[in-house]
């Protein structure tokens, strides 16, 4: 497989993530295009990997990203359960306190 | 060179200055104290009266032979001006106080009676000691500014009195009309005031005295020199100036002592409770201008006193002209009075000073028992008056007969009457002879047209016996016509004779109006007042000196004396023989006096109406003072108050200007400023909506733009 096809890939799927990121109210949602935000930066790396085949560094880094993911989620998912709980919704339109 | 600040040094301390605060005190104090006693006022005033009487009769007898007692004191200083106040005690204030108290004295015992039934009666009894405190204020004080204070004091005191039945719109009415009349007249004497202060720089009268003889007459200009505090002064003034001062300080006198042509106030001040009346004709007020006239005497020039004896006769004449026909009891005697008064300031014209002193003094008696006995008369037939009953109890028509009923007040009457026509064996005749001969020696001295002032005199005389016995035949004699007037027989059985209290006043003053207690004499040279009272010296400068009647020789004096004397004495006899065939009991008269009309003729009017005096004043002076009033009125109105308002105006039309520049420019740029950063606010927050995901998109979008702007 051509190595341009695989980054299009990636880009495709970043754009997609941050197009869910930027559009999807529902907080959940907004996690979901972030996790696939990262994944995109995986693939990216993943995919680089091949040009070191000795070290294989992208591959040990996409590693560390998918446990920090994991780690970041958890994190996240607490949070927003707490905002859930304060604000009585996961809307993120609803939830403006930071407006001036 | 005369050192200013000498004589008017305070003097160590003297302790008559006891005595002299006593004698004033006193009165003071029952003017304070009346305020609170209400019904205990009457006998308690009159005690404190008393008091002060005896006080004053003390101080005569034990300081009549001695030097004139001077305390003098700092009152304030100004700069280098010092004012000062001085007590003067020499003969002529010793027996002015024994008069003032005296008659005060009898007056209050009077009033004990008079106003028994007033509710007011304590305020009343207060006034009369103002008042009484006010005279001997004006006699005691030898310092021409404490004396005008004092003078004013005697205004305002018988204001207060004239007005005391202010109720009655007439009463407070007369109250005004003496009060402003004197105003006037006080404008001159101030005026006089000022003159002899701006030459002399003192008010002390005795000092006044002193400088005086020191001024002369350069070319026609007034110069005083003389040292004050070591420097040099010299005050030159206009030789005219010193008649000025003379006649402006006469003016003070023509107001108190109401002499022509300010005179009008005295008969409206009728109005005043009787005994009031009699205080004020006998002692006090009107004896106030004579006596200032004598105290500044000797600073009169020749032409202030020709001025001061040509008022007095023109005064003389004209009042008594006036009391011919009046009909009421007190106008007549009113009317008396200012004759009178005429008399004492042509005396002092014409250089008689101890002539006119004597006639204040004998008139003061007299007077004051022809007011105390009118004031019994008009009493008792008050007690008359009921709710059915009205009449004018002062109205000569309703009177007559009454010697039947009150033949104690009659003879009272009778001889005060006697006294005042200047009959021999009286004291009036001796006062007023007195005068008569001096105004004959004067007006023989300078001849001509000056004799008009003796003859105006001896027509008073005249007319004087004429009216005081027409007020005897009418009051006294024939039968009592209110009966008749109100149909009621019954009523004068009721009519009965005053009691002590008003009846011993009377009797004592007509006692006093004999010419034996001035000496058993029938020549005023011979009486002890006129011993007493030597005729000062003139100190004006020579060149404007009065001639005086010490130079004239004995025989001149006694030349006349004798044909003065019968003329006089003829003159009041024929008086009193034409008003007895007018109006004695059985005269036509006299018969249908009940129902007398006013006088129709035009000499009867002119009487009546006291020469019209009174309507010229009003229809004159007084409309073209209103009416003046009225073109300051307009031009206040439509030319001052019209810039003012032309300045509101601009003022109103600029503020509106302000205003717009104000709302519209300043404002506008404050509303700007608040416009334009709202706007940035909004702008900016708007940025901020809280939306997370806009941050986001926006990052990314600023990142995108980042991104090219590197590339590329």
């Amino acid at each position: 497989m051509p190595v341009e096809h695989l980054i299009i890939l990636g880009a495709i799927l970043f754009c997609v993530g941050l197009i869910v990121v930027v559009t999807r109210k529902n907080a959940i949602a907004v996690l979901i295009g972030i996790e696939l935000m990262l994944n995109a930066a995986n693939i990216n790396f993943v995919v680089f990997s091949q040009f070191d085949p000795e070290r294989l560094q992208g591959q040990v880094f996409s590693l560390f990203i998918i446990t920090v993911a994991a780690a970041e989620a958890a994190v996240a998912l607490a949070i927003i359960l707490k905002v859930y709980h304060y604000f009585k919704t996961a809307d993120l339109d609803k939830i403006n306190e930071l407006r001036g | 060179m005369i050192e200013l600040q000498d004589l008017i040094a305070p003097t160590a301390f003297n302790p008559m200055i006891y005595w002299v605060l006593a004698l004033l005190g006193v009165p003071m104090i029952s003017f304070i104290s009346n305020f609170f006693t209400k019904g205990k006022a009457p006998v308690w005033a009159a005690l404190l009266l008393l008091i002060n009487t005896l006080i004053s009769v003390y101080l005569a007898f034990n300081y009549w032979y001695g030097e004139p007692i001077s305390i003098k004191g700092t009152w304030f200083s100004v700069g280098d001006t010092t004012f000062g106040y001085s007590l003067y005690l020499d003969r002529l204030a010793l027996i002015m106080t024994v008069l003032v108290n005296g008659i005060s004295f009898l007056v209050h015992v009077f009033s004990v009676e008079y106003m028994r039934t007033d509710p007011r009666k304590a305020r009343y009894f207060s006034y009369l000691g103002l008042f009484t405190f006010s005279m001997l204020g004006i006699i005691l004080f030898h310092n021409l500014l404490v004396m005008f204070m004092f003078w004013e004091l005697v205004g305002l005191s018988s204001f207060l009195l004239i007005g005391f039945w202010f109720e009655k719109k007439s009463a407070s009415l007369a109250a005004n009309k003496a009060f402003i009349i004197n105003r006037i007249g006080d404008v001159g004497l101030l005026s006089g005031l000022m003159i002899l202060f701006a030459q002399f720089g003192t008010f002390d009268l005795e000092a006044l005295k002193a400088l005086m003889v020191f001024s002369e007459i350069e070319d026609g200009n007034w110069v005083t020199h003389f040292t004050n505090n070591g420097q040099q002064v010299m005050n030159s003034l206009d030789g005219r100036w010193l008649s000025a001062a003379g006649i402006a300080l006469f003016c003070g006198a023509v107001g108190k002592s109401a002499q022509f042509p300010l005179q009008v106030w005295l008969p409206d001040a009728m109005e005043g409770p009787t005994p009031v009346s009699a205080l004020i004709h006998a002692a006090t007020m009107v004896a106030a201008g004579v006596f200032l006239l004598a105290r500044v005497f000797v600073l009169l020039d020749a032409q202030a006193l020709e001025v001061v004896a040509a008022v007095g006769a023109a005064t003389a004449f004209m009042a008594a002209f006036a009391a011919l026909s009046q009909f009421d009891i007190k106008k007549v005697l009113a009317y008396s009075t200012i004759s009178q008064l005429g008399y004492m300031v042509m005396a002092m014209g014409v250089g008689a000073y101890s002539a006119g002193l004597f006639h204040l003094i004998t008139h003061a008696f007299f007077k004051g028992g022809l007011f105390l006995t009118a004031g019994i008369i008009i009493h008792q037939l008050h007690q008359l008056e009921s709710d059915k009953i009205k009449f004018n109890s002062q109205d000569l028509r309703v009177m007559g007969g009454l010697s039947k009923y009150m033949p104690i007040t009659f003879l009272c009457f009778l001889i005060c009457a006697l006294a005042l026509a200047g009959l021999p064996g009286f004291s009036g005749f001796l006062s007023k002879d007195a005068i008569l001969l001096n105004a004959t020696a004067w007006a023989g001295q300078k001849g001509g047209g000056y004799y008009i002032i003796p003859v105006l005199g001896y027509i008073t005389v005249l007319f004087t016996a004429i009216y005081i016995f027409r007020l005897v035949f009418l009051v006294f004699t024939r039968e009592f016509r209110l009966p008749k007037i109100v149909g009621e027989s019954g009523i004068a059985s009721k009519l009965k004779e005053g009691n002590w209290l008003l009846i011993a006043p009377a009797i004592i003053l007509a006692i006093l109006s004999v010419s034996i207690v001035f000496g058993a004499n029938v020549k005023a040279e011979n009486t002890w007042f006129m011993q007493f009272f030597s005729v000062p010296i003139y100190l004006v400068p020579e060149a404007y000196a009065a001639f005086s009647l010490v130079d004239l020789t004995e025989e001149t004096i006694k030349g006349l004396h004798s044909w003065v004397a019968i003329v006089s004495i003829g003159l009041a006899a024929i008086g009193l023989i034409v008003s007895y065939f007018l109006y004695r009991p059985i005269s036509k008269k006299a018969l249908v006096f009940q129902d007398a009309p006013e006088p129709r003729g035009p000499l009867g009017r002119l009487s009546l109406n006291h020469w019209y005096q009174d309507d010229l004043y009003e229809k004159v002076i007084a409309k073209f003072i209103v009416l003046q009033s009225k073109s300051i009125a307009w031009f206040d109105e439509k030319v001052i108050d019209g810039i003012v308002d032309g300045f509101a105006k601009i003022h109103v039309v600029f503020a509106h200007i302000v205003r717009w520049f104000d709302k519209y420019i300043i404002d506008g740029f404050v509303h700007l400023t608040v416009f334009a950063s709202g706007r940035v606010g909004q702008a900016t927050r708007s940025i901020q909506s809280g939306n997370v995901q806009t941050y986001i998109l926006s990052a990314l979008v600023m990142l995108v733009l980042l991104l090219l702007w590197l590339v590329f």
